[in-house]
């Protein structure tokens, strides 16, 4: 089974967020865990991106490029880019990997690759 | 309402300091008090990001009002990341102008150096979301980074426009005692010559070393007073005249217009509209700039500059001490340091400073309205306070 990174719907509105808030930006509504839980679209266009030079000591990595990416639906996520030579703009195609590594936890987020 | 003052203001060097948190934050205390002429106050507020997490030590201000010998007055660590020091500004302001306290004590102080700058990165990254943002890999710098590429993209900033900003400041710092960074540095050192990507390596793209704040130690005190103390105490008549403070979306990716910093703009115009002043009227300015790109920025999204335009302002030599409007006149966060839940109160003590004119050779002649703004987070906690002479 593919992985899947979840946006959260409010059942109110229907306003889509990412990540998981309590309360619906849009509508206000303020029952608890009145969201329901939809797949992120996984293409999208590249809006910003970074290569750090500097990063917390668990990374084992020397330098790892870092993104803001739009995906199709028009809402937006940070990931980690396996990019050689992004540019603002570009369409790209996100898997769901394991991300940071640290106290024996694997932590899975989203790595995007040229579309 | 009532009117609130600063009576009395302390600082250290913002440096690598071998001494516990504490004294850290109970030495700018003591000069406070000595400023001010007080011997007791009514409430101890202790500003700190991170103590519980790189100096094992939490309720920093139980140990430090004992320190200062005064108890039994009440004491409150306030934590809320880089804006700490603004925030506790802002309650100690709450608790004179609502009556309820006449003299407040306001310290702050931070020790980053006591780990390595790794762990303190990873510190100050803890500020990012936790799943959307802090599991990559982002760190502020990364932010910024991402922020910065847009900025230069939609208003034409360049590397060298950053790099006009950490030559201003750290042209500043040389001038100011407390400074992190004595250090002259050029274009042509950092920019231009075959070295300088040896001299200025990237830390974030398209940052680079000199784009970002120095990892400090320090601590800040400002003392706030009613007007009725104020005036016994024969200090020149500072009044902290306006606060304001707004917030904004946790995860950077989920705001509308990525290049706006909405909490800068919101925290502004409450401050200037509660002192009746507008951006126009400031003399001398303290911006958050943790990176040069914040400072460029800040200085529009507060109001001073149009939308796009601070560079301009820049290149033009504005916002040098000369320019029309100084902007970070201690170094700033740049070159002054920045001891994370300690630098709204190290502002503040500039701007003091500047108002009274005991800023020696970096004084802003006739300085009668000072502004800082404090920028929590990647923008998404900002305290703005204005000042002003009244004598």
């Amino acid at each position: 089974m593919a992985l899947e990174i979840l946006a959260y719907k409010c059942k109110k509105c229907g306003e889509l967020h990412y990540p998981l808030r309590m309360v619906c930006r849009k509508c206000g509504q303020n029952e608890p865990h009145e969201f329901d839980t939809v797949p992120l679209p996984k293409r999208g266009k590249l809006l910003t991106f970074t290569t750090v030079h500097n990063l917390p000591p668990d990374f084992t990595v020397a330098k790892l490029t870092l993104g803001i990416v739009e995906l199709e639906n028009g809402m937006r996520i940070t990931g980690q880019l396996k990019i050689a030579s992004p540019r603002i703009g570009m369409p790209v195609a996100g898997k769901v990997e394991v991300v940071r590594e640290a106290d024996y936890s694997k932590n899975y987020g989203m790595v995007f690759y040229p579309a | 309402m009532r009117e609130v003052y600063v009576a009395g203001i302390g600082i250290t060097s913002f440096t690598r300091l071998e001494y516990p948190l504490s004294e850290i934050a109970a030495y700018p205390a003591m000069m406070a008090l000595k400023d001010a002429g007080l011997s007791k106050v009514d409430h101890v507020y202790v500003a700190n990001m991170a103590s519980g997490r790189l100096n094992h030590q939490t309720g920093l201000a139980s140990a430090v009002v004992d320190s200062l010998s005064l108890t039994p007055a009440g004491a409150t660590t306030i934590e809320n990341g880089p804006a700490s020091g603004g925030s506790a500004i802002l309650q100690g302001f709450l608790a004179v102008a609502s009556g309820m306290f006449d003299v407040v004590l306001v310290t702050a102080a931070e020790r980053l150096r006591e780990v390595n700058n790794l762990d303190a990165t990873d510190a100050v990254a803890t500020l990012t979301h936790p799943l959307a943002e802090y599991i990559y890999g982002v760190t502020l710098p990364s932010l910024a980074a991402m922020f910065t590429r847009l900025y230069m993209q939609k208003y034409g900033v360049t590397a060298r426009h950053l790099a006009m900003v950490a030559v201003k400041n750290h042209d500043h710092a040389l001038l100011n005692f407390y400074a992190h960074l004595h250090e002259k540095i050029t274009i042509e050192g950092i920019v231009d010559s075959p070295e300088s990507m040896t001299n200025n390596p990237y830390v974030a793209e398209p940052l680079r070393f000199f784009d970002c704040c120095p990892v400090s130690d320090g601590g800040a005190c400002v003392i706030l007073v009613s007007a009725e103390v104020a005036k016994k105490l024969g200090k020149p008549l500072i009044r902290l005249a306006g606060v304001g403070q707004a917030t904004d979306t946790h995860c950077v990716h989920e705001r509308a217009e990525p290049t706006d910093l909405l909490a800068v703009r919101g925290a502004a115009a409450q401050a200037f509209k509660m002192a009746g002043v507008t951006p126009g009227d400031v003399d001398v300015a303290e911006l958050h700039d943790a990176f040069t790109i914040l400072e460029i920025v800040e200085s529009e999204e507060v109001g001073f500059f149009k939308k796009g335009e601070g560079h301009l302002a820049l290149e033009r030599g504005e916002t040098r001490l000369g320019g029309k409007l100084p902007i970070n006149t201690s170094g700033g966060l740049k070159a002054k340091g920045h001891p994370v839940g300690a630098t709204g109160v190290g502002q503040a003590h500039e701007i003091v400073l500047q108002l009274r004119g005991e800023a020696e050779k970096r004084q802003v002649k006739d300085a009668r309205i000072g502004f800082t703004c404090n920028f929590g987070g990647f923008g998404n906690n900002v305290v703005c306070l204005v000042f002003k002479r009244e004598d």
